[in-house]
C-alpha cells in the first residue's frame, strides 16, 4: 500500500508525459484514418499510468485535455480533464496493485477505468450539456430515457456508459497487448526500486 | 514545422494584453452569468467577447472553433424542448412534436453557456503563444519542470504526427491493408500504434538523458531571458473584470430580494 | 593528478546478467584527445554515460570501481552538478533537443537557464557558441527544422555553453550524411585546438587515427588496449575484435609498407604517416580494368522509367522528365540529401504516384497498382526500423510480411528462418526486438522484408549505425541476393561500401542523373562528383595522392 502513490519526479517522467499525450493524439488520428467507431484517445494516458504510477497517469490525463483544449479552442474539453485525470489515476492504481499482469486483470482494470470515467463525466454532462454527450447512440438512449420519464441523472448515466465503457475496454486491451510487449530495457527507467547494487 | 497551437500572430491590443489578464477575463465571463443567474448576462459577455475578437482582427478564425458545437446545441434543444422533466407549458407545435417552454429555456441557458465559454476561451487561445504563456507562468512561480512539460508537448506532438505517414507506408509496404471490412481495418490498428509507442519510449529515454546533462534536475533557481510583468493596461482590464463579477453578485442579490 | 581517472570500473544494467563494463582502467590528462573504438555492444556508450554520471545515477543497476573527474567521484555527484564538468553529445541529433524551445538561441540557453546562470552571462555564452559552431545564421530558426548536421552542431553548442572541462562525443556522426559529418568533424578539429579535453567514440577510424592522442580499445565490456593509434591499428587481432582499421592501414598492410619500432611492426594510420614511408610503395600498380563503353544491360530490364515527373508541392518539382533503365545488376544511388533519391525509390515502390510519365515493372505499368499489390514483388526496407517493428519476438516480426502475403504459417516460418540466417540473427529469433540494439533491429527489418522473397529489394541507408561486422553481413546479403537473380537497389552514403559491393552506381543531384555506370567509371568523373558534392572512396583518393594511374576502389585493388 505504501508504494501505491510513490512517484519519481525526475527528467524521465517529465519526458514521458508529453510522449503519452502524443500517443493519445496518434491513437485518435489512426482511429479516424481507419474509420473505427471508437475514440481510442486515452491509450497514452493509460500507458503513463502503468509506467509512472497513478500520479503520472493523472497528470498525463489532465495535461492531455488542457493541451487539447488549447489547440482546438474547445474549452469544454478542459472541464473533462477531470475525467482523464480519473482514468489515469485509476489505471495507475490498478497497475501498482499488479492487476495489469494478466488478461483477466486487464479486463478488470478496463471496467474500473470505464466506471471512473462514467462516474466523473455524468455530473459534468448534466451541468454543462444538460445530460447529453454529443454521441448519437448515447444521446438516443438519453432521449428515450427522458421520454420515458426516467430521472435526468439515470438517463445521463446510461448515455455515458454506452459511450465510454466499450471504448475503455478496447483501449485497455490494446494497452495490455502493448505493455506485454515492451522489453525491460525501456521500462526499467520507470521502476521504483532505487538501489544501485555494488560490484566491488 | 507545422504548429498545433491556434495562435495567430498579429500585433493588436488583445495580443499584447498579458495572458493572466486574459485568463481573468475567462474567469469573469464564465462566473458572472452563473452567479448573476439571468440570461441577459450571458448575452452581455457574448457581446464583449465578440468585440474583443473583432478588435483583435481574428473574428474569422472563430467560426471553425464554434461550428462543432452547433450540432450538439441543436440536439440539446430537441431533447429538452421535447422531453424535459419540468415541461408543462406548451410553446409551439412542429408537426407531431410538441415543444415546451421550460425545456426550451433550459436548453437556451445551456446553449448560451457553451457559446459564452467557447468565445471567451477563443479570445485567449487565438492571441496567446503557448511558449510565452508558460514563461509567464514560470515567472509567477509555476515549477519550471512542469512548464517544460507543457512547452515540450507543442513541439513533440507535431514531430510524432509527422511519423504517422511513414509508419503507415512502412506497414502497407509489407502488405498490410488499411481499407476494407471493419475487421481488416481493426487489425491494422495495433501495427500502427505499436511502433509509435515503442519509438516514443526510446526517444523519451534519450531525451531524458539530454535533459539530465543540461542540468534539468538542478536545484538552482532558473534564470529568465525576458521579464514580463503585468503592465498598467493589464491591471486596468483586470479591475474592470473584477467590477463586472461584483456587479453580477449585486444583481443576484437584488433579484433574490 | 590526471583530469580523469578510471579505476577498475564495472557496471551491469538492471535485469541483465552480463557486465556491460568489466574492469576498465585508464587515465586521461587535461587537454588530451582520447578515442574509444570497438564493435557494437562493446561498452563504448555505457562508458560515455559513466563519464556523465548517468551510469549509475539514472539507470541504476550494479556498479563497481571508481571514476574520478577532477577529483570528484562521478557515481556520487548529482548529474546536475556533474554536467558542468562533463558534457555529453550522442548519436541522434533530434533527441538531444530539449523539445521545448522554438529558436536555436533559446535552445542553447536552456541548459544555462536551468543552472541559474545570470542573464548577461547567458547571452554572452550563447553568442560565443553560435559563432564557434558556425550556426549564427540559424539563431532564430526552429531547431526541429534544421538538417541533421546543423542540429548536431546546435546540440554541441548547448553543451559547450555550459563550459565543461571534458566533452564526450558518442558517435556524433553515425546518423548524419557525409556533409553533416564533415560539418561536425570541422567543429571537433576547432575544439581540439582550444585545449578542452575530448573523448570521442567513432566508427570512422580514419578520423580517430588522425585526431587522437590515445585510443581505448574495448571488446565485450573488457579493456583490450589503451595506446597510440599506430599501435592499436597495427594489431593483428582487429578482425576478431570487430574493428576495421583505417583504409591507409589496410592498404599498407596489403602492400607491406611499414616501419619497425622497438620490435613491433607498425603500419601508418594517417595520410601523413603514409607519405613519410612513400618510398616503400611499389612504383606502379595496375588497378581495376576499365569497362568502357555505354551501359551494359544484362538480360531483361527490371524497371523502365519513362519521362517521369514528380513534385510534392505544385511549384517545386523534385524529379523532372527522368528516363532510366534498371536491370538486375546490384545498383547504388548516391547523392546529397534532397537530390531526389528517396523520392525516386518510393515511386518505384508505389508509395508515391507519378505526376507524369510511366514506370514499368516487368513491362507492366505500376502507376495503377496499390502498395499492397506490389508488396509481394518489390520490397522496401525503411531507414528507421522502429517505424515498423511491432511484434514481441523477432521471429514473429519477420513472419509478418509473408503472412500478409497469404503464406501459411509453416511456409512463413521457413522463409523467416532463412532470412534470419542471412542476416546472422538466428540466435535472436526468440528475443524481443527492442532488447536488441539499433544495428540489430535494422537487420531484423531487412530480414522481415527479405522473408517476403520479393524480386526487388530496395534498401534505404542500410549502413547507418552498423559496425564493421554489420557491413560485412550487408555486403554478403547483396551478393547472395544478386546471385539468386534478385535486383538489389540501395541508397547509400558510404562510398567505400558502394565501391566494394555494387556493380552499377548512379549519381543523382537535383532530381537528375549526373552519372551512371560501373564504379570504375562513375567515381572518376570528377565533375559529376563535385556537382553532387560527393567524395571518392578512400582508396581512390589515396591512390591519386600516391600518384598511381588507373582505377582503384578498394584495398583489394591495390594488391600487386
Amino acid at each position: 500500500m505504501k508504494n501505491l502513490f510513490k512517484t519519481k519526479l525526475n527528467a524521465a517522467c517529465f519526458v514521458l508525459i508529453p510522449a503519452c499525450i502524443g500517443i493519445n493524439y496518434l491513437g485518435k488520428l489512426f482511429a479516424s484514418v481507419l474509420k473505427l467507431p471508437l475514440w481510442l484517445d486515452s491509450i497514452g494516458t493509460c500507458i503513463g499510468g502503468i509506467l509512472g504510477g497513478p500520479i503520472i497517469g493523472g497528470i498525463c490525463g489532465a495535461a492531455n485535455n488542457l493541451i487539447y483544449g488549447f489547440t482546438t479552442g474547445d474549452s469544454i474539453t478542459l472541464v473533462y480533464a477531470l475525467t482523464s485525470l480519473g482514468i489515469g489515476v485509476a489505471v495507475g492504481i490498478m497497475a501498482r496493485l499488479g492487476r495489469m499482469e494478466k488478461l483477466s486483470g486487464a479486463i478488470l482494470t478496463a471496467c474500473v477505468a470505464g466506471l471512473t470515467a462514467v462516474v466523473i463525466s455524468t455530473p459534468l454532462n448534466i451541468i454543462f450539456w444538460g445530460g447529453t454527450t454529443g454521441n448519437i447512440w448515447g444521446d438516443a438512449v438519453f432521449a428515450w430515457s427522458q421520454a420515458s420519464g426516467l430521472p435526468v441523472a439515470l438517463g445521463s448515466f446510461l448515455d455515458e456508459v454506452l459511450v465510454d465503457v466499450p471504448d475503455k475496454l478496447i483501449t485497455l486491451l490494446i494497452v495490455y497487448a502493448i505493455i506485454k510487449g515492451l522489453p525491460k530495457k525501456l521500462t526499467s527507467l520507470y521502476e521504483l526500486d532505487d538501489e544501485v547494487a555494488s560490484l566491488d | 514545422m507545422k504548429s498545433i497551437s491556434l495562435y495567430v500572430d498579429k500585433d493588436t491590443c488583445l495580443t499584447r494584453l498579458h495572458p493572466f489578464a486574459k485568463m481573468f477575463y475567462i474567469l469573469a465571463a464564465v462566473s458572472a452569468p452563473l452567479i448573476g443567474g439571468a440570461l441577459w448576462i450571458y448575452g452581455l459577455f457574448l457581446a464583449i467577447s465578440l468585440c474583443l475578437l473583432i478588435s483583435g482582427k481574428i473574428i474569422r478564425k472563430v467560426f471553425p472553433l464554434i461550428a462543432f458545437s452547433f450540432t450538439i446545441i441543436i440536439t440539446i434543444f430537441l431533447i429538452h424542448g421535447l422531453f424535459n422533466q419540468e415541461n408543462q407549458k406548451v410553446l409551439f407545435h412542429l408537426g407531431p412534436l410538441v415543444f415546451y417552454e421550460e425545456g426550451l429555456l433550459y436548453a437556451a441557458r445551456i446553449g448560451l453557456n457553451i457559446l459564452n465559454m467557447l468565445l471567451a476561451f477563443a479570445t485567449f487561445v487565438l492571441t496567446t503563444k503557448p511558449a510565452d504563456l508558460v514563461d509567464d507562468l514560470e515567472q509567477a512561480g509555476f515549477s519550471p519542470r512542469f512548464g517544460y512539460m507543457i512547452s515540450s508537448v507543442f513541439q513533440i506532438i507535431p514531430q510524432m504526427m509527422g511519423t504517422m505517414n511513414t509508419i503507415m507506408d512502412a506497414q502497407r509496404s509489407r502488405g498490410m491493408e488499411t481499407e476494407g471490412s471493419l475487421f481488416v481495418r481493426a487489425k491494422a490498428f495495433i501495427p500502427l500504434i505499436s511502433p509509435v509507442v515503442s519509438s516514443s519510449l526510446i526517444n523519451t529515454r534519450e531525451r531524458a538523458i539530454a535533459l539530465e546533462v543540461r542540468g534539468f534536475d538542478s536545484k538552482n533557481k532558473k534564470t529568465f531571458l525576458r521579464e514580463h510583468k503585468l503592465a498598467g493596461k493589464d491591471k486596468t482590464f483586470m479591475l474592470l473584470m473584477a467590477l463586472l463579477i461584483a456587479g453580477s453578485i449585486v444583481w443576484r442579490v437584488l433579484t433574490w430580494l | 593528478m590526471a583530469l580523469i581517472e578510471v579505476t577498475n570500473l564495472k557496471y551491469r544494467y538492471p535485469h541483465t546478467e552480463n557486465l556491460a563494463l568489466d574492469g576498465i582502467d585508464f587515465k586521461v590528462e587535461k587537454g588530451q584527445f582520447i578515442g574509444i573504438a570497438g564493435e557494437n555492444k562493446a561498452g563504448k556508450s555505457t562508458l560515455c554515460q559513466a563519464f556523465a554520471g548517468l551510469v549509475p545515477t539514472m539507470f541504476r543497476g550494479a556498479y563497481g570501481g571508481k571514476l574520478l573527474i577532477d577529483g570528484a567521484e562521478a557515481a556520487k555527484t548529482p548529474i546536475a552538478e556533474l554536467c558542468q564538468r562533463v558534457g555529453l553529445v550522442f548519436q541522434n541529433p533530434f533527441n538531444q533537443l530539449s523539445g521545448a524551445k522554438d529558436t536555436v538561441f533559446e535552445e542553447i540557453a536552456f541548459g544555462l537557464q536551468n543552472l541559474g546562470i545570470p542573464r548577461e552571462e547567458i547571452f554572452k555564452r550563447v553568442e560565443e557558441n553560435l559563432k564557434l559552431l558556425d550556426i549564427e545564421e540559424y539563431r532564430d530558426r526552429n531547431p526541429f527544422d534544421l538538417s541533421g548536421g546543423q542540429t548536431q552542431r546546435v546540440a554541441i553548442a548547448s553543451i559547450l555553453a555550459m563550459e565543461p572541462q571534458v566533452i564526450v562525443l558518442d558517435e556524433p556522426t553515425s546518423q548524419l550524411d557525409p556533409q553533416g559529418s564533415e560539418e561536425v568533424f570541422r567543429v571537433v578539429e576547432k575544439l581540439a585546438k582550444t585545449g578542452i579535453t575530448i573523448i570521442m567514440v567513432e566508427q570512422k577510424m580514419e578520423k580517430l587515427a588522425s585526431y587522437c592522442d590515445k585510443i581505448l580499445l574495448l571488446h565485450k565490456g573488457k579493456q583490450i588496449a589503451y595506446d597510440t593509434p599506430e599501435r592499436i591499428f597495427s594489431r593483428d587481432d582487429l578482425e576478431e575484435l570487430g574493428v576495421k582499421p583505417p583504409v591507409y592501414t589496410q592498404v599498407c598492410r596489403a602492400l607491406e609498407v611499414s616501419r619497425v619500432e622497438g620490435g613491433d611492426r607498425l603500419y601508418p594510420v594517417t595520410l601523413a604517416q603514409m607519405e613519410r614511408l612513400r618510398d616503400q610503395f611499389p612504383p606502379k600498380l595496375s588497378g581495376r580494368t576499365f569497362v568502357s563503353g555505354g551501359q551494359e544491360i544484362d538480360g531483361q530490364a527490371v524497371f523502365r522509367i519513362q519521362d517521369l515527373t514528380f513534385h510534392y508541392l505544385p511549384d517545386i518539382p523534385v524529379i523532372e522528365h527522368l528516363d532510366l533503365l534498371l536491370d538486375a545488376r546490384p545498383t547504388a544511388i548516391i547523392g546529397q540529401n534532397g537530390a531526389g533519391k528517396t523520392t525516386l525509390v518510393k515511386l518505384l515502390k508505389g508509395l508515391l504516384k507519378p505526376n507524369a510519365g510511366n514506370i514499368f515493372f516487368d513491362d507492366e505499368d505500376i502507376s495503377q497498382k496499390t502498395v499492397a499489390q506490389l508488396a509481394g514483388k518489390v520490397g522496401y526496407v525503411f531507414q528507421n526500423p522502429d517505424d515498423q517493428i511491432f511484434k514481441n519476438r523477432v521471429m514473429e516480426e519477420v513472419m509478418v510480411g509473408p503472412l500478409n502475403l497469404g503464406k501459411s504459417r509453416e511456409e512463413a516460418h521457413k522463409l523467416a528462418a532463412d532470412a534470419l540466417e542471412m542476416v546472422g540473427l538466428t540466435e535472436a529469433a526468440e528475443e524481443n526486438p527492442y532488447d536488441l540494439d539499433l544495428s540489430e533491429r535494422k537487420m531484423v527489418a531487412i530480414a522481415s522484408v527479405m522473408a517476403m522473397d520479393t524480386k526487388v529489394l530496395i534498401l534505404d541507408e542500410p549502413t547507418i549505425a552498423q559496425d564493421a561486422k554489420g557491413r560485412v553481413v550487408l555486403g554478403r546479403i547483396v551478393r547472395t541476393l544478386s546471385k539468386k537473380g534478385k535486383f538489389v537497389l540501395a541508397i547509400l552514403h558510404d562510398m567505400d561500401f558502394v565501391a566494394e559491393y555494387f556493380e552499377r552506381v548512379i549519381i543523382m543531384a537535383h532530381g537528375k542523373v549526373l552519372s551512371d555506370g560501373p564504379g570504375e567509371k562513375v567515381f572518376y568523373e570528377k565533375e559529376s562528383l563535385l556537382k553532387a558534392r560527393l567524395e571518392q572512396p578512400h582508396t581512390a583518393r589515396l591512390c591519386e595522392r600516391l600518384g598511381y594511374e588507373g582505377a582503384f576502389l578498394t584495398a583489394e585493388d591495390m594488391k600487386v
